[in-house]
């Protein structure tokens, strides 16, 4: 997959607007449970396949995706949980194509790899939350 | 424990008997031969392998009459069952690439005898078998036989002893779409800083991941003004009036339809259909706007959304239908398209 | 900037009751070692084992691995801003002792990697079956949380690398090797005629298991900038970065980066090996959109003619490394990127998760989804606990027989991207 010449930074269509609204899309109830009090949570039961396809959803709505999809090095699916961070506003053209494609190779990946019990949920919910938090922080931080 | 047994396919033209003038030789079993580059590759087997049959065909003959040529030479490899099939090398030759390709894909896939094959690169040949069964890359004629003889034959013994087969770069063969690991002579880092150096200096270097090929189309421009504007609807998924009156194949396709649409303003059972043979094809058959969606449209241009629907619709079946073709049909299409004043199309696939 | 690196050659590990090397052989005291571990009141209590090259010892989980190093001349310390205080690293002399290195072991969180076996067919997919290691295995106290027992376990491995370092002092070294790079200035008039080439080394840095530190400082938090590279010989760069074993660079990587020690066998004879130059690989899009302008306008700005450019880690790291490759062959700078891949254990799918026409010089670590049979060890220093939940393997992975079947990602280093290693595909 190729990524479409980007030199657009995210934050250009939003002149003066302040910082990006967004959401915490996950499945993971500890980084429901850590960061709902200040941020707006989206939990969902889903699969890590599924909250995937539930984020393409929303891109195809007209939202942006502010975070990699193939977030650390725990493989998909040998962790059951991804966090995401979903920006309401709507995505240029260029960043649509960009994270279309991040998404749908993200979703591809999946296959990829195997699944896996899970005995040690409450580790795979610490990494995922650490990544996402360290998002958060980036995203707080900015436009 | 005897020598390991070969059957070797070659054409008329290295088989001595003729050049273009014989292409139309029919297919011709030697038992118990060898014949033109076979000896090169006996000599190279020393006492491990001999080769116990030759077939030789014209590549026109072979060309023009694929199935029952095909048939023929998998009968006659059956009964004399060899421990593996060499076809070729066919170097730069297109048709006799071709024949090489399908008779060593064919045998490994249909036989389960393991075969291989050896062609240039840019053989039309290559791309399209170069996945299904391992081909050595040799050089672009007949005077690379010698280089292409050293890598055949050991590739050959080990296919017939069901060795364990290294990566194209160890082996020879043309890298066929799966990665294999091995161990290089140099680190990562130096073979890095190497490569760098060479592609500073403007030298040829060779690339150890090529990246996958997307042939990206650029989105054009957003339609300015919808309401005014002819849509048409062009699919893939085979969608075409019942009875499939021109045979579009439901794979494979090797053409388009063009179908008028006058007055039609929705799609049903009994005057529509799919000739896709790669989905469950009950629903579409049910109700065709399903995968081509003129109801909807219809409603569109009622409404005032769109401007108008075109009245010709254009389909084919993507089923494993070659990329190739699948530009051709569009690239023919489209002309017609723009000459009727469309100025936009839904594509629809499955 | 000049560095000499003095190595001596260390041809086996001793516990004895006085730590001290003496013929190349290090004699440790285990008491020692276990009070520098145990400064740390988080610990609470640490076990010792060697393993030796060709032993039947499997190590795991894998947690760092680390190089013991002095500095004997010249400005700071090892790990700057980590163990010793701030302050700039790579000139003077530093002394390494070679062929062993630290191993940190133990569980921090349940699905910990990775796998160094010592001899068998999973040695040859590791450097480290090939150095004596001085392996620790540490005991959180009861409730810590797993960030700090991480971190608690990353500073013991330093502290333990650097104590064994400091035996090395008043030694004399069996070889010396010396590294220079010159100003901006001066590599101008010494090397006018050779094409200028950088270091562009992305660092993981994400989160839990996942991060790396230069002078300290997380490099989630930096934006991309230059060093010498002979900073990273004194342990500038240290890793926090466990996931996944194959391709993230232990401590030990950083300190022996391949790339810069084969760019510095160039220097001044093919190229002018100019800097290092250093960037992240976050989670947050716009970051990753900032560091790749960033690193694209420094190579702009250095007038380089080329760059390696090496990446770390799985998945969204090969974003980040084909945004870079684009961007910095937009500024007309040549590259060649050092990757590895995630093919399938068939090799037939899409190795990458991003690519690019601009990516038309790559170097790979090879496949990371190969399987291999490890075969049953006589003994574990760690755990086997945790080996199914390494990434790589899978609910079937310890077979009955005592073998293990994994993909190569559980090994430690197997599929390095600084191209430490000779394993690639095609």
């Amino acid at each position: 997959m190729c990524i479409v010449p980007f030199f657009i930074t995210l934050a250009q269509e939003r002149n003066g607007a302040m910082r990006e609204k967004y959401y915490i899309l996950t499945n993971n109830p500890m980084v429901a449970g850590k960061l709902s009090e200040d941020h707006k949570v989206v939990f969902m039961e889903l699969s890590f396949e599924e909250i995937l396809k539930e984020a393409r959803s929303r891109i195809h709505s007209g939202q942006s995706l502010l975070t990699h999809p193939l977030s650390g090095s725990v493989k998909p699916n040998e962790t059951p949980y991804k966090s995401l961070l979903i920006g309401e506003a709507k995505p240029t053209t260029e960043e649509l194509a960009f994270t279309l494609e991040l998404i749908e190779t993200a979703i591809a990946a999946c296959g990829k790899f195997r699944a896996k019990g899970d005995k040690y949920a409450q580790d795979f919910q610490l990494i995922d939350y650490t990544l996402i938090k360290s998002a958060v922080e980036s995203a707080d931080m900015g436009i | 424990m005897g020598k390991i047994k070969v059957v070797h396919y070659i054409n008329q033209f290295f088989a001595n008997i003729g050049g273009e003038e014989k292409a139309d030789y029919p297919a011709e079993l030697r038992k118990g031969e060898f014949v033109g580059p076979g000896m090169a590759l006996n000599q190279a087997f020393g006492d491990e392998a001999e080769i116990i049959a030759t077939i030789i065909c014209g590549d026109s003959y072979f060309n023009e009459n694929i199935e029952t040529t095909k048939a023929q030479i998998l009968e006659w490899v059956k009964e004399l069952a060899p421990d593996v099939f060499i076809a070729g090398p066919a170097f730069n030759a297109g048709r006799y690439g071709v024949a090489c390709g399908t008779m060593a894909a064919a045998v490994k896939e249909e036989l389960g005898i393991p075969a291989l094959t050896g062609m240039y690169e840019e053989n039309p040949g290559a791309d399209m078998f170069k996945n299904n069964v391992y081909m050595i890359a040799t050089k672009n004629s007949a005077a690379g036989m010698r280089d292409a003889v050293k890598k055949i034959a050991p590739l050959a013994l080990k296919l017939a002893k069901g060795e364990k087969i290294g990566a194209s770069c160890e082996e020879g063969y043309l890298p066929n779409g799966v990665r294999v690991n091995f161990f290089e002579e140099k680190r990562g880092s130096e073979r890095a800083v190497d490569m760098l150096i060479k592609k500073l200096a403007g030298k040829p270097f060779v690339t150890e991941y090529p990246m996958p090929d997307f042939d990206r189309v650029e989105p054009n421009p957003a339609v300015k003004d919808l309401a005014h504007t002819k849509v048409a609807l062009v699919t893939s998924g085979g969608i075409v009036p019942k009875g499939n009156p021109d045979h579009i194949e439901s794979s494979s396709a090797s053409h388009y339809g063009e179908y008028d649409i006058t007055g039609v303003m929705n799609l049903d059972e009994a005057t529509y259909e799919t000739a896709h043979g790669g989905y469950d094809p009950v629903y579409a058959n049910a109700d065709a706007d399903r995968v081509l969606p003129v109801d909807v449209m219809r409603d569109l241009e009622k409404e005032g959304v769109i401007g108008e629907l075109h009245t010709k619709f254009y389909t084919t079946v993507g089923n494993g239908t070659a990329v190739a073709s699948a530009k051709a049909f569009a690239a023919e299409y489209a002309q017609k398209l723009v000459a009727d004043g469309v100025g936009a199309v839904i594509l629809t696939s499955t | 900037m000049r560095l000499e690196m003095g190595h001596i050659y260390i041809r086996d590990i001793q516990f004895a009751a006085e730590s001290k090397i003496a013929d190349g052989v290090l004699y440790v005291s285990e008491e020692a070692l276990k009070a520098v571990v145990l400064e740390d009141e988080k610990l609470k209590s640490v076990s010792f084992d060697i393993a030796k090259p060709g032993e039947s010892v499997r190590i795991t989980p894998v947690k760092d691995v680390i190089e013991p190093r002095v500095k004997v001349e010249g400005r700071g310390g090892q790990f700057p801003g980590v163990i010793a205080k701030v302050d700039t690293v790579g000139e003077g002399k530093t002394y390494a002792l070679k062929g062993m290195a630290v191993v940190t072991a133990g569980k921090i969180v349940g699905f910990q990697e990775g796998i160094i076996d010592m001899t068998g067919p999973g040695a040859d997919y590791t450097p480290f079956s090939q150095t004596l290691n001085l392996v620790m295995v540490a005991e959180p106290v009861e409730g810590l949380k797993q960030h700090d027992y991480e971190a608690a376990v990353r500073f013991a491995g330093f502290r333990v690398a650097v104590y064994v370092g400091e035996l090395a002092r008043e030694l004399t070294p069996d070889e010396v090797k010396v590294y220079e790079t010159p100003t901006m200035m001066e590599g101008l008039k010494l090397y006018p005629d050779l094409p200028r080439v950088a270091y562009v080394q992305m660092l993981q840095s994400q989160g839990l298991l996942h991060d790396t530190y230069v002078y300290g400082v997380d490099a989630k938090k930096i934006l991309p900038t230059i060093l010498n590279p002979t900073e990273t010989m004194d342990g500038a760069i240290v890793s926090g970065n466990c996931v996944s074993a194959c391709d993230k660079n232990p401590t030990y990587v950083h300190q022996n980066n391949p790339v810069v020690e084969d760019l510095f066998a160039q220097h001044g004879k093919t190229l002018n090996f100019v800097c290092q130059i250093i960037t992240n690989e976050n989670v947050y899009l716009a970051d990753k959109m900032r560091s790749s302008d960033w690193t694209a306008k420094i190579c702009k700005m250095l007038d380089l003619d080329g760059v390696i450019v090496s990446q770390e880690g799985f998945g969204n790291p090969d974003t980040d490394l084909i945004m870079n490759c684009k961007k910095i062959e937009a500024e007309g700078v040549k590259t060649v990127i050092i990757t590895d891949e995630y093919a399938g254990r068939d090799g037939k799918s899409q190795s990458l998760a991003d690519a690019d026409v601009a990516a038309n010089a790559v170097v790979t670590g090879g496949n990371a989804n190969e399987v291999v049979i490890l075969p049953k060890l006589d003994k574990v220093i760690g755990t086997l606990d945790y080996v199914n939940k390494i990434a790589g393997a899978s609910e079937d992975t310890l077979r009955p027989d005592g073998s293990l079947e994994v993909e190569l990602q559980v090994i430690t280093g197997a599929t390095n991207e600084t191209g430490f290693l000779k394993l690639s595909a095609r």
